[in-house]
């Protein structure tokens, strides 16, 4: 393959490749596809299951400094990755203070990374969906007797579309991200390397199109993710007959 | 089902899928040993290379921290990583000297080249030394008519090309021609090839990406040879006793492994684009004009044969048994 290989060339090369790659199975390339999947996905999941609850608390309770927690969440949405890489890196490191966990350079101290991350994010969109219903909504269920526990539950089926917007942006940015994941992974071979990871070593190398092909696998990644809950969504945007069914008699409901 | 009960469901099943994974994947594997190294080992393909013979050998999982030489020191000072193969001997032997590391030897070599762009507006072609060479750079800068990109990571390569302009009498920080990439030698390479600017790199790794960019990459040698070129790399076993939790055993194996006839030869035989990129130099520093390793290379001998390997021809020759 002689001759000069121009932009174009590469990319070109760069999608056959990719097409190849995932084709033919390869395994190296399979095993670095499957560990994004799993540590962006768990840390998306840990960050819905901290996020999603907290977010809730802190918009429909009524507490001193709410505003500040709020400003505080909104502003950790945007924490550098870097940054979170290397305090993790310090902290984890077999020096720091967390060094007898042995966390440094596993897949758990990624997901961790990534969970740093994608925390705020989901708890920011949680805020701001719950805060965003109809406040006549919440007030219908307290007067027709609703307990503290049914109200939040009408609440968060009521912002769920806004939920799972939230657990889509959070793997997008968790999948998608690279610095923190490098500094407390270590891009082994085999062990921590990611997609993103292996973009970055096969760009440094001059492997353009080798780094293409994972680029679209991983384009992919979010692309599919992306329908899923799309599909989901368009489901879950109908009428709920939950709200209505508690509303209508919470008690029969609540016994069931 | 209402409701609720479908989420404590959801959440169940959430905690169990995440118990799973947090399983499946806890602990680092026992056999993985991780070696913090520059980029020029990993850049040129070498460790990749090697993986698969000593796996095999040692039932490991070889793997790397792709970092400089001042990191990969800093990372081993910290106990974070296995094993450290840099290429720096002043800051290996103060390594060595703190307490960090027990052992240490050459282990192989390659050189030092100067690339630039082929119309050479420096004149380094002609250069009578690398210290002449870095001085014409200099003043082609300063006059606009040529840059230079540094690597600025602290590196090995970095530290010699800063020993140098030291020796010419040049202090380049903050010149308007002088560009630190704060990166590794290939991508360092790729940055000077966009500038169309002149950089120090070691062999190997040009090379290597002489073999992956082809065409694309307009940047020729302009100068080399000079004695004062040459890049040694050095192996160092880190101190169990300080760093507990390390993999000592399996690094000792690698340690084992790279100086064994087997390693040298499978070093020597690594070529790209039909060009040797390391020579193995294991047992004879001193015939590349290096100081003598003779304790060492006597510990380590005795090591291999105890373990039922082989030191490489020359060294038995050199120690005279």
């Amino acid at each position: 393959m002689r001759g000069a290989l121009s932009g174009w060339d590469v990319i070109i090369s760069g999608v056959a490749k990719a097409v190849q790659l995932i084709l033919s199975g390869d395994p190296t390339v399979l095993q670095i596809t499957f560990l994004s999947i799993v540590v962006s996905g768990t840390a998306t999941l840990l960050g819905a299951l901290i996020g999603i609850p907290l977010g809730t608390v802190t918009s429909l309770k009524q507490f001193k400094g709410k505003s500040a927690v709020v400003q505080v969440v909104n502003t950790l949405t945007g924490l550098p990755p870097v940054v979170v890489g290397l305090v993790l890196y310090l902290v984890l490191s077999n020096s720091g203070p967390l060094g007898f966990l042995r966390l440094l350079y596993t897949p758990q101290a990624m997901m961790l990374a990534q969970l740093v991350m994608v925390m705020p994010i989901t708890m920011s969109i949680t805020i701001s969906s719950v805060s965003a219903i109809d406040p006549d909504v919440r007030e219908a269920a307290m007067s027709l007797g609703a307990s503290p526990l049914d109200e939040t539950l009408i609440m968060l089926n009521e912002a769920r579309v806004g939920l799972l917007t939230s657990v889509v942006v959070g793997f997008g940015s968790a999948i998608s991200e690279v610095g923190a994941i490098m500094m407390v992974g270590g891009n082994l071979l085999g062990y921590t390397r990611v997609l993103t990871g292996a973009i970055v070593l096969l760009t440094n190398q001059g492997e353009f199109a080798e780094a293409i092909a994972l680029g679209i696998i991983l384009l992919s990644l979010a692309f599919v993710v992306n329908i899923l809950l799309t599909i989901l969504r368009s489901k879950f945007a109908g009428t709920s007959s939950y709200t209505a069914s508690i509303l209508v008699s919470p008690a029969e409901s609540r016994s069931a | 089902m209402d409701l609720r009960t479908k989420l404590w469901i959801a959440a169940a099943m959430c905690f169990l899928v995440v118990g799973a994974v947090v399983v499946a994947y806890s602990a680092r594997p026992r056999a993985l040993l991780v070696i913090a190294t520059t980029t020029s080992t990993v850049d040129t393909g070498l460790l990749d290379y090697l993986k698969p013979y000593f796996d095999q050998k040692f039932h490991a999982n070889m793997t790397w921290l792709y970092l400089g030489t001042g990191q990969a020191m800093a990372v081993a000072a910290r106990g974070d990583a296995d094993i450290l193969l840099v290429h720096d001997r002043v800051r290996e032997n103060a390594f060595v000297a703190s307490g960090n590391g027990t052992h240490r030897v050459t282990i192989m070599y390659n050189d030092f080249v100067i690339v630039g762009p082929s119309a050479d507006p420096a004149g380094i072609a002609e250069a009578t030394s690398t210290v002449d060479a870095f001085q014409k750079i200099a003043a082609a800068g300063a006059s606009g008519n040529a840059a230079f990109v540094s690597r600025g990571d602290g590196s090995g390569t970095n530290a010699f090309e800063l020993r140098t302009w030291s020796q010419a009498g040049i202090s380049p920080k903050g010149k308007s021609w002088y560009f630190e990439g704060g990166s590794g030698m290939a991508p360092t390479l790729r940055t000077t090839n966009e500038k169309q600017a002149y950089t120090i790199s070691d062999r190997g790794t040009w090379i290597k990406l002489q073999s992956t960019m082809r065409d694309t990459l307009n940047l020729q040698i302009l100068y080399q040879g000079d004695n004062g070129l040459l890049n040694p790399y050095g192996l160092i076993l880190l101190n169990e006793t300080r760093y507990p939790n390390i993999q000592s055993q399996l690094a000792n194996d690698f340690f084992l492994f790279m100086i064994s006839d087997e390693g040298q030869s499978l070093i020597a035989d690594y070529k790209v684009n039909d060009q040797q990129l390391f020579k193995p130099v294991f047992g004879k520093p001193e015939t590349i004009g290096l100081p003598l390793e003779t304790a060492e290379i006597e510990y380590w001998v005795a090591q291999l044969e105890a373990n039922g390997m082989k030191p490489p021809s020359w060294v038995s020759a050199n120690l005279g048994g």
